[in-house]
């Protein structure tokens, strides 16, 4: 695992709403995460795990503080730098897949695979991720553990620096949860991306590097696991 | 790598292809129907251009009242152009030989130089009993090659059927307002054939510039240029062209005329003083000759009384006689010889007096001589002026560029060009929004996808361009194909359609650019546009408001309060609230429909109104234009039928408006007419004028208007004093003492009669013209003919489109609110009730669209109308009756109710799953 501070969160605020309505979400959060590190993000509702990961993501800002990735700050970034900075390094991976579908699990991936001068060989991630024989059908008559691995593969696809992944298994039932969150430590091992994931589910951070649990916004506690276990040995 | 969501292209057309096969359907026709109007055109434009060449067609025409003597067109040629007389002969034709006159045909011999015909199908004649027609009066009339026709009494083969390249519109007469096909025809036969035919020729002359001139422009700075030395040279023999050069000669003869005068009269007062002198003397001579006569008497007495013996001849002397023999001198008393002395001397005093009268007579004999010879001067520079043996008249002229005969066929291509290119915009434009909906709906529905997408890098730009394809991809699939029916068979539909009204030569297909680009890039630039607004717009929501399903642009508005009704009532006002963007749209497609359905029902409606009350629209059942209103004797012309009544008429032009050149009659009416219920009273330079001038040029009281004479640059301005009712006539109206003052005309002169019968004591040949209903008729029978029969079918195509376009719009406001209508039928509410909710609320816009679209609708085509009459001579009004708005309305409702069942069912098929898969 490389040592390098790859991406670093410094005291970012985040509100919504003005007046009474407003909601402070992000309370000055600080962290750093390393290059190829496999973090998660917990906390209960509210607590702005998923605010700060789409923030991570170029898709929301920050009121106050920044977020660098490779010392590169996102708030310096136009909506075109942005684009760019998701298009080369970011996958994301959400919740409830948002595959398209009218795409085949292969052209799904592809749309990914599009992003990217270097994208992964397709058939190979196909099998890696267990859907080379499923690689024709439409996204409808996929499980949705399948639906959520081929969301994987698009995210991934383009070998992305960082994959997000906003409650990857928060519609997917025990089995096919360990079942993606072991593609997800796979991928990490295999091609060495930083993965970030946002979860409310504490078991899933024994299988993580570093753990930062958060509360109404701020980081309460940043611990990095020395003693790690498999994905396969995770039990809630 | 391609873009792999490109693939989903092919699957959505297969997935929704009832929509998109719609839609292609439409705008394949709609492009194809251009397309067809276009290449039509302009192959048929490119014949009729070709034509000037090809068939050596003439820079103008003019006609003399007399057969034009060689001087007087050799003074024509000397001007720069080249005339060929090409003299005609209207007769009546009568082609089923019944014995009664079906057209009127005009007669020219075989033309070879200027101006010749396109043989369409059988032979030129070659005897005197055949003839050649026009193809389109035979087609109209049912008349075959071989037919045997009457024509003035006298049977012709028709031998072959031609387009005459100076009557591709059939005009009678250029100032007609519409050309006539039906009951006019024009013939040419050999120059025996021609003699043989009993009646008057009309003596016209085509001619060309020895220096032609190209742009329209030059056609008519030379045509003006020209019109009016051919009146002045027609008028002076040929001598001079110029007006103003004539007017000053005239002028200069005038004067020196009334000083020749002055000086006769000066001679004759001379005269007559020499003449009293003369009386003077005549009575002094007569006392001188009394006094001799009555002292010889005295003296003859006295020596008789004196015993002197005197002969009988001496005794008789006293008449005069002074002369007494010397030998009775001596006898007479001093005071006698006195008084002889005296008488002598007066004697000799008068006959000084007479020798003077001599002299004076004398002189004024040479005074008179000489004034003689400078009348006989002024007599020879006269005639030299004026030479009675060639002067004519010039009584028609009509230069190329204005002839509606050779011209209206292609200004008519460029109006149906123009028209249907405006309505197949508008159409696309419809389409355009249509497919803007759809993309709209797809990207709210696909909402967490592109917020992914967006997330993971994908550009706006990529994301815009893939959501644009399709409706461009459906553009160009239509425009190949719609080109492909345009260049097959839509454009023959079109060339019949103006075969059926022209009389025009043979074409060839040409590729027309223009049409490409009219066709295939506005439409697809349209769609594109109105696609990238609504697209571009919809996708500047950020990415994470994509993911969150937030779709509200800005901050979040406040619910707008409703009244107080019934919840359901509620519910529907959310719902079109909601919909708000696609009802604007169906109101729009509903507009569009009714534009059509407006035009199609209500020009045969116009048309058939005109005709029935074509006889009110005349200013009097007959209008005799008389040749000359005095006989031989100098005494008017009069009429004994009842309820005729003196008028005067001039036709001038319009000078400026919308149309310029538009012929207006102008009216001079009697006191108390009949005729006219206007004013007799009228201020000097004012003048009414009739309801369609004022329609068609949007002129009102108190306006100006300029009009012009047909043959010189004369300009007369009037001020409207008010618009009189007189649906049939573009027409300036005043009193005939105003008329007269106007055109510089005799006080008491007039044109002819108006009268409500047909008038039969006034000789034929004073009569110039009879103008009745059937005149105004032709235009309104022409325009049923070549369009009325088309508009029958037109509302059943308008009434396809209408569902069509209703279906398409119903159809995506039920996709949009699929996921609630889903919910509710979670909710528990049946069909029905769903049904009232949006079927219901559809219906009721459609009904509310339609009732207003067919009032917006009439007022846009009543423009379209006045648009499309512009270049016509003449105007109708457009018109619709109630019932047609009530037709126009119920047909596009009909249409929904077929529209309605299919929503009805596609409600019913909407599964209560969709609803819960939204929920992610």
């Amino acid at each position: 695992m490389a040592e390098k501070e790859f991406l670093k969160v410094s005291n970012v605020f985040k509100a919504y709403g003005t007046g009474d309505s407003r909601q402070e979400v992000l309370r000055g959060m600080d962290f750093a995460v390393t290059q190829g590190e496999f973090c998660v993000l917990l906390g209960p509702s509210g607590s702005g795990k998923s605010t700060l990961l789409n923030i991570i993501g170029g898709i929301d800002s920050a009121d106050d503080g920044y977020i660098a990735i490779n010392g590169d700050k996102l708030k310096d970034m136009d909506e075109k730098a942005l684009t760019r900075y998701r298009r080369k390094h970011l996958g994301y991976v959400f919740q409830l897949y948002n595959l398209i579908p009218n795409l085949t699990v292969k052209e799904n991936i592809e749309v990914g695979a599009f992003l990217s001068d270097k994208p992964l060989d397709i058939d190979e991630l196909l099998k890696t991720l267990g859907l080379y024989e499923h690689r024709h059908k439409l996204p409808n008559q996929l499980s949705g553990g399948q639906q959520q691995r081929t969301s994987i593969g698009r995210a991934i696809v383009k070998n992305p620096d960082i994959l997000l992944c906003d409650e990857p298994t928060g519609a997917l039932d025990y089995n096919t949860s360990k079942e993606i969150l072991k593609l997800i430590e796979e991928v990490n091992q295999k091609y060495g991306n930083t993965v970030i994931m946002v979860t409310h589910n504490e078991a899933i951070q024994h299988m993580a590097d570093h753990t930062i649990k958060l509360r109404d916004g701020r980081v309460r506690k940043n611990i990095i696991n020395e003693n790690k276990i498999s994905a396969e040995e995770l039990d809630w | 790598m391609r873009n792999p969501l490109k693939r989903r292209i092919p699957r959505i057309l297969k997935t929704d292809w009832k929509k998109y096969l719609v839609l292609f359907g439409l705008l394949a026709i709609m492009i194809g129907s251009i397309s067809g109007m276009y290449v039509a055109n302009g192959s048929m434009e490119r014949a009729a251009s070709e034509a000037f060449e090809k068939y050596n067609i003439e820079d103008g025409h003019f006609e003399l009242k007399h057969e034009a003597a060689e001087g007087l067109l050799n003074a024509y040629r000397d001007r720069g152009i080249r005339i060929v007389p090409q003299y005609y002969k209207d007769l009546s034709e009568d082609h089923d030989r019944d014995g009664s006159e079906d057209s009127v045909l005009r007669i020219f011999q075989m033309r070879d130089d200027m101006n010749r015909a396109s043989l369409m199908e059988g032979a030129f004649p070659e005897s005197a009993d055949e003839i050649v027609i026009d193809r389109m009066h035979a087609a109209n009339c049912g008349i075959a090659c071989g037919d045997v026709i009457s024509i003035g009494g006298k049977s012709v083969k028709v031998c072959g059927l031609v387009a005459f390249s100076d009557y591709s519109a059939l005009y009678k007469d250029n100032s007609d307002m519409m050309f006539d096909a039906l009951t006019f025809d024009i013939g040419a036969m050999t120059a025996d054939g021609f003699e043989a035919l009993e009646a008057e020729s009309v003596w016209q002359y085509a001619y060309q510039f020895d220096d032609r001139p190209v742009t329209d422009a030059q056609k008519k700075e030379k045509s003006d240029e020209l019109v009016e030395k051919l009146a002045v040279l027609a008028l002076t023999g040929g001598v001079l062209d110029d007006a103003d050069e004539a007017q000053a000669k005239k002028d200069d003869l005038e004067a020196r005329g009334e000083a020749l005068e002055a000086e006769g009269d000066e001679l004759q007062a001379q005269a007559d003083a020499l003449e009293a002198e003369g009386e003077e003397l005549q009575r002094k001579a007569d006392r001188l000759e009394e006094d001799a006569a009555d002292l010889t008497e005295n003296i003859v007495g006295a020596l008789v009384a004196a015993g002197v013996p005197v002969s009988a001849e001496t005794a008789g002397a006293g008449e005069g006689e002074l002369e007494i023999p010397e030998e009775l001198l001596a006898l007479i008393p001093a005071d006698m010889r006195t008084k002889m002395r005296d008488l002598k001397e007066q004697g000799e005093e008068l006959e000084k007096q007479g020798e003077d009268l001599e002299e004076r007579g004398e002189s004024l004999k040479l005074a008179g001589d000489e004034l003689q010879e400078r009348a006989d001067a002024l007599e020879a520079e006269a005639d030299a002026l004026v030479n009675k043996e060639l002067e004519n008249e010039l009584t028609d002229y009509v230069p190329e560029y204005a002839n509606q005969a050779i011209h209206f066929a292609v200004e008519d291509f460029g109006t149906d060009k123009a028209m249907s290119e405006v309505m197949g915009n508008i159409m696309v434009i419809v389409i355009a929004f249509i497919f803007a909906i759809t993309q709209n709906n797809t990207i709210t529905n696909e909402a967490a996808v592109i917020g992914t997408l967006r997330a993971s890098g994908y550009t706006r730009g990529e994301l815009l361009l893939h959501y644009l394809s399709l409706p461009v991809l459906v553009t160009l699939l239509a425009a190949a194909i719609g080109n492909v029916l345009g260049y097959t068979c839509l454009k023959e539909a079109v060339v019949d359609m103006y075969y059926n009204s022209y009389s025009l030569p043979t074409y060839e297909t040409h590729w027309n650019a223009d049409a490409f680009m009219r066709t295939t890039l506005i439409p697809i630039v349209i769609i594109l546009f109105i696609n990238f607004v609504v697209i571009h717009t919809k996708l500047k929501i950020s990415p994470l408001k994509f993911l969150r399903h937030d779709l509200s642009r800005g901050k979040k508005k406040h619910a707008l309060k409703l009244p107080e009704v019934s919840f359901l009532q509620r519910f529907r006002m959310r719902i079109f609230l909601q919909n708000l963007a696609g009802y604007g749209v169906l109101f729009a497609g509903i507009f569009f429909v009714m534009i059509m359905l407006c035009f199609s029902v209500g020009m045969p409606v116009t048309l058939r109104d005109y005709q029935d009350h074509a006889s009110e629209y005349v200013v009097a059942p007959f209008q005799y234009i008389l040749t000359d209103t005095e006989d031989e004797d100098g005494v008017a012309v009069s009429t004994s039928a009842p309820g005729a009544e003196r008028f005067c008429i001039n036709s001038m032009k319009t000078a400026g408006g919308v149309h310029e050149g538009e012929d207006i009659t102008v009216y001079g009416y009697c006191a108390d007419s009949a005729y006219f219920r206007l004013p007799y009273e009228l201020a000097e330079g004012k003048a009414y004028i009739s309801s369609p001038y004022s329609e068609k040029f949007g002129i009102g009281t108190g306006d100006s208007i300029t009009l012009k004479d047909k043959y010189t640059d004369k300009r007369y301005d009037f001020e409207v004093a008010g618009i009189y009712a007189l649906p049939g006539s573009m027409a300036v109206l005043v009193p005939d003492y105003e008329f007269n003052r106007i055109f510089d005309l005799d006080e008491g002169s007039f044109s002819g009669f108006l009268c409500a019968e047909k008038i039969t004591d006034i000789e034929e040949d004073r009569i110039a013209a009879c103008i009745t209903v059937d005149d105004a008729l032709k235009m309104a029978n022409q325009l049923d003919h070549s369009i009325g029969s088309y508009m029958t079918y037109f509302v059943y195509v308008c009434f396809i489109l209408a569902m069509l376009i209703i279906y398409l719009l119903t159809k995506l406001i039920i996709e949009q609110n699929a996921g609630n209508i889903s919910m509710v039928k979670v909710l528990g509410y049946t069909d029905g009730e769903i049904a009232g909710l949006y079927v219901l609320l559809t219906s009721v816009v459609v009904v509310i669209s339609a009732a207003i679209t067919a009032f917006l609708s009439y007022m846009a085509v009543v423009e379209i109308w006045k648009a499309m009459l512009v270049r016509m001579n003449g105007y109708i009004i457009f018109n619709m009756h109630p019932q047609q708005f009530v037709q126009i309305i119920l047909t596009v409702i009909a249409a929904y109710i077929l529209v309605a069942f299919v929503d009805l069912l596609r409600i019913r098929r909407i599964p209560l799953t969709d609803a819960l898969k939204n929920v992610e």
